[in-house]
Protein backbone atom coordinates (compact mmCIF):
# COMPACT_ATOMS: atom_id res chain seq x y z
CA UNK A 1 0.00 0.00 0.00
CA UNK A 2 1.17 3.57 -0.86
CA UNK A 3 0.45 5.96 1.05
CA UNK A 4 -0.52 9.45 -0.24
CA UNK A 5 -3.09 10.87 1.57
CA UNK A 6 -0.59 13.35 4.52
CA UNK A 7 -3.28 15.83 3.68
CA UNK A 8 -6.31 13.89 5.09
CA UNK A 9 -3.49 12.96 7.91
CA UNK A 10 -0.25 12.43 8.72
CA UNK A 11 1.26 9.46 10.81
CA UNK A 12 2.66 10.46 14.08
CA UNK A 13 6.11 11.13 13.47
CA UNK A 14 8.63 8.94 15.74
CA UNK A 15 10.01 11.59 17.70
CA UNK A 16 6.43 13.14 18.37
CA UNK A 17 5.26 9.50 19.89
CA UNK A 18 8.76 9.38 21.95
CA UNK A 19 8.14 12.86 23.16
CA UNK A 20 4.56 11.74 24.50
CA UNK A 21 5.10 8.53 25.37
CA UNK A 22 6.50 9.89 29.22
CA UNK A 23 3.07 11.16 29.55
CA UNK A 24 0.83 7.93 28.45
CA UNK A 25 2.66 6.22 31.43
CA UNK A 26 0.80 5.20 34.96
CA UNK A 27 4.30 6.33 36.51
CA UNK A 28 4.97 9.50 34.25
CA UNK A 29 3.70 12.60 34.59
CA UNK A 30 -0.09 12.18 35.31
CA UNK A 31 -1.26 14.99 36.86
CA UNK A 32 -3.51 17.46 35.96
CA UNK A 33 -1.90 20.11 34.72
CA UNK A 34 -4.35 22.87 36.63
CA UNK A 35 -3.73 20.98 39.59
CA UNK A 36 -1.45 23.26 41.91
CA UNK A 37 0.89 20.52 43.47
CA UNK A 38 4.09 18.68 42.45
CA UNK A 39 2.62 16.49 39.62
CA UNK A 40 0.43 19.25 38.32
CA UNK A 41 2.98 21.76 38.32
CA UNK A 42 5.00 19.67 36.05
CA UNK A 43 1.97 18.84 33.93
CA UNK A 44 2.33 22.40 33.55
CA UNK A 45 5.65 23.22 32.83
CA UNK A 46 4.88 20.50 29.60
CA UNK A 47 2.04 21.78 28.63
CA UNK A 48 3.77 25.76 28.63
CA UNK A 49 6.76 24.15 26.69
CA UNK A 50 4.46 22.65 24.26
CA UNK A 51 2.34 25.85 24.08
CA UNK A 52 5.20 27.79 23.10
CA UNK A 53 6.30 25.32 20.60
CA UNK A 54 2.80 25.70 18.60
CA UNK A 55 3.61 29.30 19.32
CA UNK A 56 7.18 29.62 17.78
CA UNK A 57 5.83 27.87 14.48
CA UNK A 58 3.26 31.06 13.30
CA UNK A 59 5.50 33.34 14.72
CA UNK A 60 2.93 34.31 17.96
CA UNK A 61 3.65 34.37 21.90
CA UNK A 62 2.84 31.49 24.20
CA UNK A 63 -0.20 33.29 25.74
CA UNK A 64 -2.28 33.71 22.31
CA UNK A 65 -2.70 30.17 21.55
CA UNK A 66 -5.59 28.42 23.30
CA UNK A 67 -6.04 24.13 22.91
CA UNK A 68 -8.49 22.77 21.55
CA UNK A 69 -9.51 19.16 20.08
CA UNK A 70 -8.69 19.96 16.48
CA UNK A 71 -9.03 22.22 13.52
CA UNK A 72 -12.79 21.90 13.75
CA UNK A 73 -13.47 22.62 17.07
CA UNK A 74 -10.93 25.72 16.70
CA UNK A 75 -13.23 26.70 13.82
CA UNK A 76 -16.19 26.68 15.60
CA UNK A 77 -14.82 28.23 18.89
CA UNK A 78 -13.43 31.48 16.20
CA UNK A 79 -16.66 31.64 14.20
CA UNK A 80 -19.36 30.89 16.72
CA UNK A 81 -16.93 32.89 19.74
CA UNK A 82 -16.29 35.84 17.81
CA UNK A 83 -20.19 36.62 17.40
CA UNK A 84 -21.48 35.36 20.81
CA UNK A 85 -19.40 38.03 21.90
CA UNK A 86 -20.90 40.54 20.46
CA UNK A 87 -24.02 39.74 21.65
CA UNK A 88 -25.55 37.42 18.71
CA UNK A 89 -28.03 36.17 18.21
CA UNK A 90 -29.88 38.21 21.51
CA UNK A 91 -28.07 42.02 20.78
CA UNK A 92 -26.73 41.38 17.36
CA UNK A 93 -29.13 40.28 14.42
CA UNK A 94 -27.45 41.75 12.02
CA UNK A 95 -24.68 40.11 12.20
CA UNK A 96 -22.84 39.56 9.22
CA UNK A 97 -19.81 36.75 8.09
CA UNK A 98 -18.10 36.93 4.88
CA UNK A 99 -16.66 33.46 3.95
CA UNK A 100 -15.91 31.10 0.86
CA UNK A 101 -18.03 28.06 -0.65
CA UNK A 102 -14.61 25.76 -0.63
CA UNK A 103 -14.17 26.15 3.14
CA UNK A 104 -13.76 22.91 4.79
CA UNK A 105 -17.15 21.72 5.63
CA UNK A 106 -16.76 22.42 9.78
CA UNK A 107 -16.52 26.19 8.29
CA UNK A 108 -19.81 26.05 6.37
CA UNK A 109 -21.31 23.98 8.80
CA UNK A 110 -21.13 26.34 11.24
CA UNK A 111 -21.84 29.22 9.12
CA UNK A 112 -25.31 27.60 8.19
CA UNK A 113 -25.97 27.14 11.83
CA UNK A 114 -25.77 30.48 12.78
CA UNK A 115 -27.62 31.37 9.64
CA UNK A 116 -30.50 29.83 11.51
CA UNK A 117 -29.87 31.77 14.11
CA UNK A 118 -30.13 35.08 11.97
CA UNK A 119 -26.75 35.40 10.72
CA UNK A 120 -26.25 36.71 7.24
CA UNK A 121 -23.53 34.95 5.87
CA UNK A 122 -22.00 35.86 2.58
CA UNK A 123 -20.36 32.55 0.60
CA UNK A 124 -17.96 34.07 -2.12
CA UNK A 125 -17.00 32.08 -5.23
CA UNK A 126 -13.70 31.67 -5.62
CA UNK A 127 -11.74 31.64 -8.92
CA UNK A 128 -11.18 29.11 -11.30
CA UNK A 129 -7.88 28.06 -9.29
CA UNK A 130 -9.60 27.74 -6.26
CA UNK A 131 -8.68 30.93 -5.13
CA UNK A 132 -10.78 33.99 -3.27
CA UNK A 133 -9.09 37.15 -3.81
CA UNK A 134 -8.34 40.18 -1.24
CA UNK A 135 -10.58 42.47 -3.86
CA UNK A 136 -13.47 39.91 -3.58
CA UNK A 137 -13.67 39.85 -0.02
CA UNK A 138 -13.49 43.64 0.68
CA UNK A 139 -16.00 44.29 -1.72
CA UNK A 140 -18.33 42.01 0.34
CA UNK A 141 -17.70 43.97 3.24
CA UNK A 142 -20.88 45.56 4.65
CA UNK A 143 -20.96 47.74 7.54
CA UNK A 144 -23.10 44.67 9.54
CA UNK A 145 -19.54 42.63 8.91
CA UNK A 146 -18.46 41.03 11.95
CA UNK A 147 -15.78 38.50 10.70
CA UNK A 148 -14.36 36.92 7.69
CA UNK A 149 -13.05 33.56 7.55
CA UNK A 150 -11.02 31.90 4.97
CA UNK A 151 -8.83 29.24 4.63
CA UNK A 152 -4.88 29.98 4.06
CA UNK A 153 -4.39 26.69 1.68
CA UNK A 154 -7.39 24.53 0.36
CA UNK A 155 -7.67 20.72 1.36
CA UNK A 156 -8.18 19.64 -1.89
CA UNK A 157 -6.91 21.25 -4.36
CA UNK A 158 -3.78 23.20 -2.63
CA UNK A 159 -4.68 26.82 -3.35
CA UNK A 160 -3.23 29.43 -1.17
CA UNK A 161 -4.73 32.79 -0.68
CA UNK A 162 -3.53 35.86 -0.57
CA UNK A 163 -4.00 36.30 3.43
CA UNK A 164 -0.86 38.70 3.88
CA UNK A 165 -2.40 41.18 1.81
CA UNK A 166 -6.15 40.22 2.73
CA UNK A 167 -5.40 40.60 6.80
CA UNK A 168 -4.05 44.66 6.37
CA UNK A 169 -6.83 45.42 4.46
CA UNK A 170 -9.24 44.24 6.98
CA UNK A 171 -7.47 45.22 10.14
CA UNK A 172 -8.17 48.68 8.41
CA UNK A 173 -11.90 48.08 8.16
CA UNK A 174 -12.08 47.27 12.01
CA UNK A 175 -12.91 43.36 10.87
CA UNK A 176 -11.84 40.46 12.29
CA UNK A 177 -10.11 37.91 10.13
CA UNK A 178 -10.40 34.50 10.83
CA UNK A 179 -8.39 31.77 9.24
CA UNK A 180 -8.50 28.02 8.90
CA UNK A 181 -4.60 27.39 8.79
CA UNK A 182 -4.84 23.42 9.04
CA UNK A 183 -3.62 22.69 6.01
CA UNK A 184 -1.25 25.85 5.35
CA UNK A 185 1.38 24.93 8.80
CA UNK A 186 4.32 23.52 8.19
CA UNK A 187 3.49 24.17 4.54
CA UNK A 188 3.51 28.05 4.33
CA UNK A 189 5.76 30.13 5.93
CA UNK A 190 3.24 31.71 8.94
CA UNK A 191 4.54 34.90 10.77
CA UNK A 192 1.80 36.36 12.62
CA UNK A 193 4.28 38.95 14.07
CA UNK A 194 3.64 40.72 10.38
CA UNK A 195 0.38 39.10 9.52
CA UNK A 196 -2.33 40.92 11.52
CA UNK A 197 -4.98 37.60 11.42
CA UNK A 198 -7.31 37.62 14.56
CA UNK A 199 -7.71 33.92 14.93
CA UNK A 200 -6.18 31.10 13.44
CA UNK A 201 -7.39 27.59 13.74
CA UNK A 202 -4.80 24.60 13.72
CA UNK A 203 -4.18 20.92 14.10
CA UNK A 204 -1.99 18.55 15.47
CA UNK A 205 -2.67 15.32 12.91
CA UNK A 206 -1.77 17.45 9.73
CA UNK A 207 1.60 17.90 10.86
CA UNK A 208 2.74 14.47 12.43
CA UNK A 209 1.19 14.80 15.74
CA UNK A 210 -1.84 13.25 17.39
CA UNK A 211 -5.11 13.40 16.05
CA UNK A 212 -7.78 14.96 18.74
CA UNK A 213 -5.95 18.03 19.26
CA UNK A 214 -5.71 21.01 17.81
CA UNK A 215 -5.21 25.37 18.95
CA UNK A 216 -7.05 28.16 18.13
CA UNK A 217 -4.41 31.06 17.76
CA UNK A 218 -6.56 34.26 19.65
CA UNK A 219 -4.52 37.50 19.20
CA UNK A 220 -3.18 39.80 22.29
CA UNK A 221 -2.79 42.59 20.83
CA UNK A 222 -5.26 44.25 19.62
CA UNK A 223 -7.49 41.60 21.88
CA UNK A 224 -9.98 38.88 19.67
CA UNK A 225 -12.62 38.34 21.90
CA UNK A 226 -14.34 35.30 22.00
CA UNK A 227 -16.80 33.46 23.89
CA UNK A 228 -16.78 30.34 25.49
CA UNK A 229 -18.24 27.03 23.47
CA UNK A 230 -17.48 24.94 26.37
CA UNK A 231 -17.89 25.79 29.49
CA UNK A 232 -16.49 24.42 32.58
CA UNK A 233 -13.34 25.40 35.10
CA UNK A 234 -12.17 28.49 33.06
CA UNK A 235 -9.46 26.88 31.59
CA UNK A 236 -7.29 28.14 28.73
CA UNK A 237 -8.14 31.91 29.93
CA UNK A 238 -11.97 31.14 30.19
CA UNK A 239 -11.76 30.56 26.08
CA UNK A 240 -11.90 26.60 26.44
CA UNK A 241 -13.20 24.65 29.75
CA UNK A 242 -11.64 21.01 30.29
CA UNK A 243 -9.01 19.58 31.42
CA UNK A 244 -6.24 19.62 29.35
CA UNK A 245 -4.98 15.99 27.17
CA UNK A 246 -1.18 16.49 28.45
CA UNK A 247 0.13 13.90 26.65
CA UNK A 248 -2.08 15.12 23.36
CA UNK A 249 -1.16 18.88 23.95
CA UNK A 250 2.94 17.45 23.72
CA UNK A 251 2.78 16.07 20.75
CA UNK A 252 1.24 18.93 19.21
CA UNK A 253 4.17 20.99 20.82
CA UNK A 254 6.46 18.82 20.04
CA UNK A 255 5.27 18.21 15.89
CA UNK A 256 5.27 21.99 15.95
CA UNK A 257 8.65 22.36 16.80
CA UNK A 258 9.98 19.61 14.53
CA UNK A 259 8.18 20.91 11.39
CA UNK A 260 9.62 24.34 12.25
CA UNK A 261 13.04 22.94 12.16
CA UNK A 262 12.73 20.94 9.27
CA UNK A 263 10.67 23.34 7.31
CA UNK A 264 13.04 23.71 4.31
CA UNK A 265 13.82 20.46 3.94
CA UNK A 266 9.88 19.16 4.31
CA UNK A 267 8.82 21.93 1.70
CA UNK A 268 11.63 21.40 -0.81
CA UNK A 269 10.95 17.20 -0.33
CA UNK A 270 7.35 17.87 -1.22
CA UNK A 271 7.53 20.08 -3.42
CA UNK A 272 9.74 17.35 -5.50
CA UNK A 273 8.06 14.75 -5.16
CA UNK A 274 4.79 16.49 -5.91
CA UNK A 275 6.17 17.91 -9.27
CA UNK A 276 7.87 14.58 -9.78
CA UNK A 277 4.20 13.16 -10.08
CA UNK A 278 2.76 15.70 -12.28
CA UNK A 279 5.89 15.17 -14.13
CA UNK A 280 4.94 11.74 -14.79
CA UNK A 281 1.07 12.03 -15.25
CA UNK A 282 0.83 15.32 -17.16
CA UNK A 283 1.30 13.20 -20.59
CA UNK A 284 -2.52 11.67 -20.27
CA UNK A 285 -4.32 12.91 -22.98
CA UNK A 286 -7.10 15.45 -21.13
CA UNK A 287 -5.43 15.41 -17.72
CA UNK A 288 -6.87 18.27 -15.88
CA UNK A 289 -4.73 20.06 -13.22
CA UNK A 290 -7.17 20.87 -10.20
CA UNK A 291 -6.20 24.69 -8.86
CA UNK A 292 -3.35 26.59 -9.33
CA UNK A 293 0.28 25.11 -10.81
CA UNK A 294 2.86 26.07 -8.49
CA UNK A 295 4.28 28.69 -10.05
CA UNK A 296 5.04 31.65 -7.46
CA UNK A 297 3.27 35.11 -7.36
CA UNK A 298 -0.52 34.78 -8.53
CA UNK A 299 -0.44 30.69 -8.74
CA UNK A 300 0.88 30.15 -4.99
CA UNK A 301 0.14 26.45 -4.17
CA UNK A 302 0.54 24.27 -1.42
CA UNK A 303 3.79 22.42 -1.51
CA UNK A 304 2.34 18.87 -0.90
CA UNK A 305 -1.14 18.45 -3.09
CA UNK A 306 -1.53 17.56 -6.65
CA UNK A 307 -5.32 17.35 -7.66
CA UNK A 308 -6.08 15.98 -10.76
CA UNK A 309 -9.48 15.09 -13.27
CA UNK A 310 -9.09 12.55 -15.67
CA UNK A 311 -11.97 13.15 -18.36
CA UNK A 312 -13.31 9.57 -19.84
CA UNK A 313 -13.17 7.90 -16.67
CA UNK A 314 -15.91 7.19 -13.81
CA UNK A 315 -14.36 8.38 -10.86
CA UNK A 316 -15.38 5.38 -8.83
CA UNK A 317 -14.16 2.47 -11.09
CA UNK A 318 -11.05 5.15 -10.85
CA UNK A 319 -10.66 4.75 -7.17
CA UNK A 320 -11.45 0.80 -7.16
CA UNK A 321 -8.26 0.63 -10.26
CA UNK A 322 -6.06 1.80 -7.94
CA UNK A 323 -7.07 -0.34 -4.40
CA UNK A 324 -2.50 -0.61 -3.29
CA UNK A 325 -2.76 3.44 -3.16
CA UNK A 326 -4.34 5.39 -0.34
CA UNK A 327 -5.87 8.57 -2.14
CA UNK A 328 -8.31 10.82 -1.57
CA UNK A 329 -11.22 10.78 -4.32
CA UNK A 330 -13.59 13.57 -5.79
CA UNK A 331 -16.16 10.41 -6.85
CA UNK A 332 -19.42 10.39 -5.27
CA UNK A 333 -19.07 7.05 -3.55
CA UNK A 334 -16.42 8.53 -1.47
CA UNK A 335 -18.46 11.22 0.09
CA UNK A 336 -20.77 11.02 3.18
CA UNK A 337 -23.22 13.47 0.76
CA UNK A 338 -23.31 11.31 -2.46
CA UNK A 339 -22.27 14.12 -4.41
CA UNK A 340 -18.63 14.45 -6.06
CA UNK A 341 -16.55 17.69 -4.67
CA UNK A 342 -18.48 20.72 -3.91
CA UNK A 343 -14.69 21.93 -4.14
CA UNK A 344 -14.09 21.13 -7.65
CA UNK A 345 -17.67 22.31 -8.66
CA UNK A 346 -17.03 25.70 -7.24
CA UNK A 347 -14.13 25.88 -9.22
CA UNK A 348 -16.08 25.53 -12.72
CA UNK A 349 -15.79 21.37 -13.11
CA UNK A 350 -18.84 19.57 -13.96
CA UNK A 351 -19.41 16.73 -12.23
CA UNK A 352 -18.37 13.85 -14.23
CA UNK A 353 -14.66 15.70 -13.99
CA UNK A 354 -15.56 16.36 -10.16
CA UNK A 355 -16.27 12.78 -10.11
CA UNK A 356 -12.92 11.74 -12.18
CA UNK A 357 -10.50 13.16 -10.06
CA UNK A 358 -8.07 12.35 -7.41
CA UNK A 359 -6.15 14.38 -4.76
CA UNK A 360 -2.50 12.83 -4.40
CA UNK A 361 -0.55 14.41 -1.02
CA UNK A 362 2.89 13.66 -0.28
CA UNK A 363 4.87 13.57 2.65
CA UNK A 364 7.88 13.26 4.83
CA UNK A 365 7.92 9.52 3.91
CA UNK A 366 6.69 9.33 1.02
CA UNK A 367 9.48 8.10 -2.08
CA UNK A 368 10.72 9.00 -5.49
CA UNK A 369 9.89 5.37 -6.17
CA UNK A 370 6.70 5.45 -4.62
CA UNK A 371 6.02 8.27 -6.99
CA UNK A 372 7.42 6.95 -10.14
CA UNK A 373 5.56 3.35 -9.02
CA UNK A 374 2.25 5.55 -8.28
CA UNK A 375 2.36 7.53 -11.86
CA UNK A 376 2.94 4.07 -13.71
CA UNK A 377 -0.27 2.63 -12.57
CA UNK A 378 -2.57 5.65 -12.45
CA UNK A 379 -1.31 5.46 -16.41
CA UNK A 380 -2.06 1.74 -16.83
CA UNK A 381 -5.27 1.94 -15.19
CA UNK A 382 -6.51 5.13 -17.15
CA UNK A 383 -6.05 3.75 -20.15
CA UNK A 384 -7.33 0.61 -19.07
CA UNK A 385 -10.83 2.16 -18.23
CA UNK A 386 -10.57 3.96 -21.19
CA UNK A 387 -10.32 1.11 -23.31
CA UNK A 388 -13.07 -0.60 -21.15
CA UNK A 389 -15.13 2.63 -21.77
CA UNK A 390 -17.49 2.19 -25.16
CA UNK A 391 -17.51 6.41 -25.18
CA UNK A 392 -14.93 8.49 -26.59
CA UNK A 393 -12.75 10.39 -24.05
CA UNK A 394 -13.95 13.49 -24.05
CA UNK A 395 -11.84 16.97 -25.73
CA UNK A 396 -11.35 19.16 -22.61
CA UNK A 397 -9.92 22.43 -23.05
CA UNK A 398 -7.07 23.00 -20.19
CA UNK B 1 -7.97 -6.18 -23.52
CA UNK B 2 -5.43 -6.96 -21.13
CA UNK B 3 -6.44 -8.38 -17.83
CA UNK B 4 -5.68 -6.92 -14.46
CA UNK B 5 -4.11 -8.58 -11.48
CA UNK B 6 -7.51 -9.76 -9.32
CA UNK B 7 -5.67 -10.77 -6.45
CA UNK B 8 -5.29 -7.46 -4.77
CA UNK B 9 -6.90 -6.76 -1.60
CA UNK B 10 -10.93 -4.96 -1.81
CA UNK B 11 -10.54 -2.49 0.14
CA UNK B 12 -13.82 -0.58 -0.24
CA UNK B 13 -16.04 -4.08 0.34
CA UNK B 14 -17.84 -4.64 -2.86
CA UNK B 15 -19.37 -8.08 -3.25
CA UNK B 16 -16.59 -10.37 -3.92
CA UNK B 17 -18.26 -11.65 -7.43
CA UNK B 18 -18.32 -7.50 -8.29
CA UNK B 19 -14.92 -7.34 -7.16
CA UNK B 20 -13.35 -10.46 -9.09
CA UNK B 21 -15.48 -9.36 -12.40
CA UNK B 22 -14.51 -6.09 -12.23
CA UNK B 23 -11.01 -6.64 -11.72
CA UNK B 24 -10.37 -9.27 -14.36
CA UNK B 25 -12.93 -8.17 -16.84
CA UNK B 26 -13.74 -11.37 -18.63
CA UNK B 27 -14.54 -10.77 -22.16
CA UNK B 28 -13.55 -6.92 -22.28
CA UNK B 29 -13.21 -5.52 -25.09
CA UNK B 30 -14.91 -5.51 -29.61
CA UNK B 31 -15.39 -8.23 -31.86
CA UNK B 32 -12.86 -7.03 -35.08
CA UNK B 33 -14.72 -4.82 -37.62
CA UNK B 34 -16.36 -7.04 -39.96
CA UNK B 35 -16.67 -10.40 -37.93
CA UNK B 36 -19.75 -12.06 -39.29
CA UNK B 37 -22.98 -12.71 -37.24
CA UNK B 38 -22.10 -9.41 -34.61
CA UNK B 39 -25.46 -8.40 -33.34
CA UNK B 40 -24.44 -5.27 -31.24
CA UNK B 41 -26.28 -2.42 -29.06
CA UNK B 42 -26.03 -0.24 -25.65
CA UNK B 43 -27.53 0.97 -23.02
CA UNK B 44 -27.32 3.84 -20.49
CA UNK B 45 -26.42 7.35 -20.63
CA UNK B 46 -23.12 9.44 -19.47
CA UNK B 47 -25.55 11.73 -17.32
CA UNK B 48 -26.49 8.86 -15.35
CA UNK B 49 -22.53 7.95 -15.47
CA UNK B 50 -23.11 4.53 -16.75
CA UNK B 51 -22.74 2.91 -20.58
CA UNK B 52 -23.01 -0.66 -21.22
CA UNK B 53 -22.59 -1.64 -24.97
CA UNK B 54 -23.24 -5.49 -25.62
CA UNK B 55 -21.84 -7.18 -28.87
CA UNK B 56 -23.31 -11.09 -29.49
CA UNK B 57 -21.83 -13.31 -32.40
CA UNK B 58 -25.07 -14.90 -33.25
CA UNK B 59 -24.85 -18.19 -35.33
CA UNK B 60 -27.95 -19.88 -36.55
CA UNK B 61 -29.74 -18.30 -33.54
CA UNK B 62 -27.01 -19.12 -30.89
CA UNK B 63 -24.93 -17.15 -29.09
CA UNK B 64 -21.67 -18.04 -30.22
CA UNK B 65 -19.47 -15.38 -28.36
CA UNK B 66 -20.04 -11.81 -26.54
CA UNK B 67 -17.86 -9.12 -25.53
CA UNK B 68 -18.55 -6.17 -24.21
CA UNK B 69 -17.59 -2.08 -23.12
CA UNK B 70 -18.80 -0.31 -20.12
CA UNK B 71 -18.29 3.34 -18.93
CA UNK B 72 -19.41 3.01 -15.55
CA UNK B 73 -18.93 2.01 -11.97
CA UNK B 74 -17.19 -1.41 -11.01
CA UNK B 75 -20.94 -2.55 -10.33
CA UNK B 76 -21.82 -1.80 -14.07
CA UNK B 77 -18.88 -3.10 -15.30
CA UNK B 78 -19.33 -6.60 -13.43
CA UNK B 79 -22.58 -7.00 -14.54
CA UNK B 80 -21.56 -6.06 -18.60
CA UNK B 81 -18.80 -9.07 -17.87
CA UNK B 82 -21.65 -11.51 -16.14
CA UNK B 83 -23.86 -10.60 -19.10
CA UNK B 84 -20.72 -11.51 -21.79
CA UNK B 85 -20.34 -14.78 -20.25
CA UNK B 86 -23.86 -15.72 -19.30
CA UNK B 87 -25.16 -15.28 -22.68
CA UNK B 88 -22.33 -17.80 -24.39
CA UNK B 89 -23.89 -20.84 -25.93
CA UNK B 90 -27.55 -19.73 -25.08
CA UNK B 91 -30.30 -19.16 -27.82
CA UNK B 92 -31.27 -15.41 -28.34
CA UNK B 93 -34.63 -16.40 -27.33
CA UNK B 94 -33.39 -17.29 -23.80
CA UNK B 95 -31.92 -13.86 -23.42
CA UNK B 96 -34.93 -12.03 -22.42
CA UNK B 97 -35.45 -14.46 -19.57
CA UNK B 98 -32.34 -12.79 -17.87
CA UNK B 99 -33.39 -9.91 -15.60
CA UNK B 100 -32.23 -7.59 -13.48
CA UNK B 101 -32.99 -9.07 -10.13
CA UNK B 102 -31.57 -12.16 -11.22
CA UNK B 103 -28.30 -9.77 -11.92
CA UNK B 104 -28.82 -8.02 -8.59
CA UNK B 105 -28.34 -11.71 -7.08
CA UNK B 106 -25.76 -12.95 -8.84
CA UNK B 107 -23.54 -10.73 -8.31
CA UNK B 108 -24.88 -9.37 -4.67
CA UNK B 109 -25.77 -5.84 -6.28
CA UNK B 110 -26.78 -3.96 -2.84
CA UNK B 111 -30.31 -2.11 -3.25
CA UNK B 112 -28.38 1.51 -3.80
CA UNK B 113 -26.84 -0.04 -7.15
CA UNK B 114 -29.90 -1.87 -8.40
CA UNK B 115 -29.73 0.43 -11.61
CA UNK B 116 -26.19 -1.53 -12.23
CA UNK B 117 -28.74 -4.13 -12.71
CA UNK B 118 -31.00 -2.59 -14.64
CA UNK B 119 -28.68 -1.43 -16.95
CA UNK B 120 -27.61 -4.78 -17.62
CA UNK B 121 -31.38 -6.17 -18.85
CA UNK B 122 -31.36 -2.85 -20.68
CA UNK B 123 -28.40 -3.55 -22.84
CA UNK B 124 -29.64 -7.20 -23.21
CA UNK B 125 -33.57 -5.86 -24.20
CA UNK B 126 -31.53 -3.22 -26.79
CA UNK B 127 -29.33 -5.99 -28.16
CA UNK B 128 -32.49 -8.48 -28.89
CA UNK B 129 -34.38 -5.60 -30.36
CA UNK B 130 -31.86 -4.97 -32.41
CA UNK B 131 -31.73 -8.53 -33.50
CA UNK B 132 -35.15 -8.78 -34.41
CA UNK B 133 -35.11 -5.72 -36.74
CA UNK B 134 -31.86 -7.31 -38.24
CA UNK B 135 -33.32 -10.81 -38.62
CA UNK B 136 -36.71 -9.32 -39.93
Amino acid sequence: MIYLDYAATTPLDERVFDAMLPYLKPDGFHGNPASTHGPGFKARAAVEKARAQVAGLIGADAAEIVWTSGATESNNLAIKGALEFRGFPKNAKAAHIVTSRIEHKCVLDTCRHLETLGARVTYLKPDALGRVTPEAVMAAITPDTVLVSLMWVNNEIGAVNDIERLAPRLRERGVMLHVDAAQAAGKLAIDLKAVPIDLLSLSAHKLYGPKGVGALFVRRKPRARLAPQMHGGGHEQGMRSGTLATHQVVGMGAACALAMQQFDADVAHWRGLRDALWAGLRDIPGVLRNGPDGGDGEHRVAPHVLNLSFPGVEGEALRASLPAIAVSSGSACSSATAEPSYVLRALGRDDELANASLRFSVGRATTLAQIEQVAKTVIAQVAWLRELSPLPVPAVTR
Amino acid sequence: MTARDSDLDNPYGYAPEIWRLFRTAPNAGAFPPGTDGVVAAEAGTPAARSVLRLELRVDAGMVADARFRAYGCPASIAVGAYIAGWVRGRSMAELSTLKAGDLREALEIPEDRAHCALLGEDALRAVLARYSREST
